[in-house]
């Protein structure tokens, strides 16, 4: 509602019944047990961007409480541990969580005990002059008192008076500290975590901590890729390994020849076993728009092509989760870990004394350069060869950059990345098209009998699909051409040079 | 938004009590209602533990929105707010003219403070006066309790000449018997009556004369909230039923 009265969400370390005054003033504060001691889960994202937001998911006896930074709490029965956001009932809680990663699963953050009550501070005629609830959560660390208070029209002085008294000390959501009472243990994961570089760095130096802080990213998407939460679990991990390729393929000169080349080798092997997945994944979140693309009377054989898939997508996760678990595995993530955390095994190049400023800027110069170049040669005759090629740059250029992002102006940075973000969704969703025509053909070339003959079904559906794919690999490369153009302009070129290429001189 | 004007020309006819209970019966059905306390001898306000705020007593204090809207102060269940004034005729006057003229600043002000009402009910004053005819021009609705005896026969037939001499639509006017004890014989006989020569302007709810009505002065709040099987809290649930199906 339009400016509704307000309302307020206190954080206070403790227990309820030490937080809690038995009067303020002439009010007396009066609780009424709500919900008794009951086990919580703490739902987030996996990166706790729920969290970081300002707020707090929890899932007790049965229902969904979710606290908001504005001092609302939203409550709505069912169950969300482990589903999908689009998975839960209609009600206040999932309109809420509209904006949540539309991939990403709730999971488990961290477990206790829950346990609110009602609060109403009472003047002499025993009238509510403020309303609020008072939850506490208790786990095994800590605990959190909080509150969340209503200001009711006409007690305006009551309410400043109870969050007065009640908020000296109080934090809010999202706040750091609150948590790690809590959870002290729970590591924050980042996708792309910040990695500090001084100006005055050597590349050796922000290569080496780029491939450690990436390996520890890939090693915390582990356990989600064995306990199959969600799709993203693989893809961050499946990122991770390959910005730390990347480094090791642009880098150059920075690690020794010998040592860089056998590197190469093992990361690549550690990415083999990861791609089918990946691709299948892929398939299967697609599912309803393949569906869409085709008529109805095609879907019989779509739905055999996908009941395919999903057989095989359980065949070769297992085999990858068996892979993550293994000795074998472990050893080897445990030594690369120890070679790029320590100061020993690492060994240097010729280009490892270079600063990391001027060595990054002199590798995204000449990679922008090459990339232009290409860009600009392609017309609407140019083979799909070039246009693949050009995305293999783009990609390339945006892992530099934003290995070397905190390096320079945040602002200047946006206005050039987001122009190269533009143009690589409209490559990824080009390649996508083509990468899923050569699959769908692929399949077919396995399910082919001895005569060359197909169940007629199936090969309607990937006839169908193929057909359609096709047409949209046409209509993104049409695309390219003008996201380019965009990306050509006279405001980016000019900040590229003045990003990257000024300071050189 | 509907204005509900509870009103008799004749006191302890349990007015105040209706006002009560139907906002309450109101703001329970999910309306967002603000209950008006206009009667200098009514008690809504205190049904409702609502102390008057000293402004109120204020001279024309309607001239300052603010000062109005600072007023109104939440009752303690959810969706009824209560105006405790004890206004001057004049500022109720402006008070209904603003209510009714959606770009006023009045509702402008109310809006900015957690959005309009939908339904306002009025606890009104005893007499006829400019007050109550402009209380009877403004209102959608004027609920009117009747105690089922020779002398409220009487002044509900003179609320009616009223209406009629000052050429007001008397189908606003939905009476009800208040106060009513089967058992009497006078009761019984006057609800017949009336009911027959006024087919029209009577609801067929009728409020029985109960303990736990007296009880809300104890209680300070409305019957349904400690009474909820009680044959009172029933009447009234079925009293703004019936004004529910006639006036949507």
């Amino acid at each position: 509602m339009k400016g509704a009265p307000s309302q307020d969400m206190l954080i206070i370390p403790g227990p309820m019944d030490s937080v809690m005054p038995r009067s303020v003033g002439d009010l007396t504060l009066h609780l009424k047990q709500d919900l008794d001691q009951t086990p919580f889960v703490l739902l987030d994202c996996h990166d706790q961007s729920l969290w970081s937001s300002g707020r707090l998911l929890i899932e007790a006896g049965g229902t969904l409480y979710l606290l908001c930074k504005d001092g609302a709490v939203l409550r709505q029965k069912g169950r969300a541990d482990g589903h999908f956001v689009r998975d839960l009932h209609d009600g206040p809680v999932r309109a809420a969580l509209s904006d949540f990663p539309a991939l990403r699963a709730l999971t488990a953050i961290g477990r206790g005990l829950f346990e609110t009550r009602a609060l109403a501070a009472l003047d002499d005629l025993q009238k509510t002059q403020v309303r609020g609830v008072v939850m506490t959560l208790m786990s095994d660390a800590g605990q959190v008192t909080i509150v969340a208070l209503q200001n009711l029209r006409g007690y305006d002085r009551a309410y400043s008076r109870v969050i007065g008294a009640l908020g000296n000390g109080a934090q809010k959501l999202g706040d750091d500290g609150v948590f790690r009472s809590l959870f002290p243990n729970h590591v924050t994961y980042r996708a792309k975590p910040d990695i500090a570089m001084t100006t005055d760095e050597r590349a050796f130096d922000a290569a080496r901590d780029i491939i450690a802080t990436y390996l520890k990213v890939a090693r915390q998407n582990e356990a989600g890729i064995v306990a199959d939460i969600d799709t993203e679990f693989l893809h961050d991990y499946r990122v991770s390994l390959r910005r730390i390729r990347s480094v090791l393929s642009l880098f150059k000169g920075v690690f020794s020849e010998a040592q860089t080349a056998t590197l190469k080798r093992a990361f690549s092997d550690l990415m083999a076993p990861t791609g089918r997945l990946r691709d299948l994944d892929v398939y299967i979140l697609d599912r309803d728009n393949y569906f869409s693309m085709i008529p109805e009377e095609l879907h019989v054989g779509a739905r055999q092509l996908f009941d395919r898939f999903e057989s095989e997508r359980s065949q070769v996760l297992a085999r990858l989760a068996r892979h993550l678990r293994s000795r074998d595995y472990n050893r080897r993530m445990a030594d690369l870990t120890e070679m790029f955390n320590g100061d020993k095994g690492v060994q240097p190049g010729p280009n490892a004394e270079r600063g990391a400023c001027e060595f990054a800027c002199a590798l995204i110069w000449k990679r922008y350069g090459k990339l232009c170049k290409l860009a600009r040669s392609i017309t609407p005759e140019t083979p799909d060869e070039a246009v693949h090629e050009l995305r293999i740059l783009c990609k390339k250029l945006r892992y530099l950059m934003e290995f070397f992002a905190p390096l320079f102006d945040a602002r200047s940075f946006r206005v050039v990345i987001r122009p190269l973000k533009k143009l690589q969704d409209n490559l990824g969703r080009f390649n996508d098209c083509s990468v899923q025509q050569q699959a769908l053909m692929e399949l077919v070339q396995t399910q082919t009998n001895t005569a060359g003959r197909i169940d007629a079904r199936l090969g309607l559906a990937v006839g169908g699909l193929v057909a359609v794919l096709n047409q949209r690999q046409q209509a993104e490369r049409a695309r390219v051409i003008d996201n380019f153009r965009h990306f050509d302009g006279p405001d980016v070129r000019k900040m590229f040079r003045t990003l990257f290429h000024e300071k050189e001189g | 938004m509907r204005i509900i004007a509870c009103y008799s020309n004749k006191g302890g006819v349990g007015k105040t009590a209706t006002s009560v209970n139907l906002a309450h019966a109101y703001a329970q059905a999910g309306r967002r209602v603000l209950l008006c306390d206009l009667d200098p001898q009514g008690a809504s306000g205190f049904y409702l533990r609502v102390k008057p705020s000293k402004k109120l007593t204020e001279a024309r204090f309607f001239e300052d929105v603010k000062k109005f809207t600072n007023a109104i102060r939440a009752s303690d269940f959810d969706g009824l707010d209560v105006l405790p004034a004890n206004m001057t005729y004049r500022d109720f006057d402006i008070f209904l003219s603003r209510m009714r003229n959606k770009r006023s600043r009045l509702k402008k002000a109310l809006n900015s403070v957690g959005g309009d009402y939908d339904v306002i009910v009025l606890d009104c004053p005893p007499n006829f006066s400019t007050l109550s005819e402009n209380i009877f021009k403004a209102a959608d609705v004027i609920v009117v309790p009747v105690i089922p005896t020779t002398l409220s026969e009487r002044t509900f037939e003179q609320l009616v000449t009223f209406f009629d001499a000052h050429k007001l639509r008397k189908k606003k006017l939905h009476a009800f018997f208040s106060m009513v004890q089967r058992r009497k014989t006078l009761h019984q006989e006057t609800m017949k009556a009336m009911s027959k020569l006024y087919r029209k302007r009577f609801l067929k709810a009728c409020i029985p004369f109960a303990s736990d009505i007296e009880r809300m002065g104890q209680h300070r709040a409305p019957v349904s909230t400690f009474a909820r099987r009680s044959a009172a809290a029933s009447a009234y649930r079925a009293l703004f039923e019936e004004l529910e199906g006639q006036t949507d």
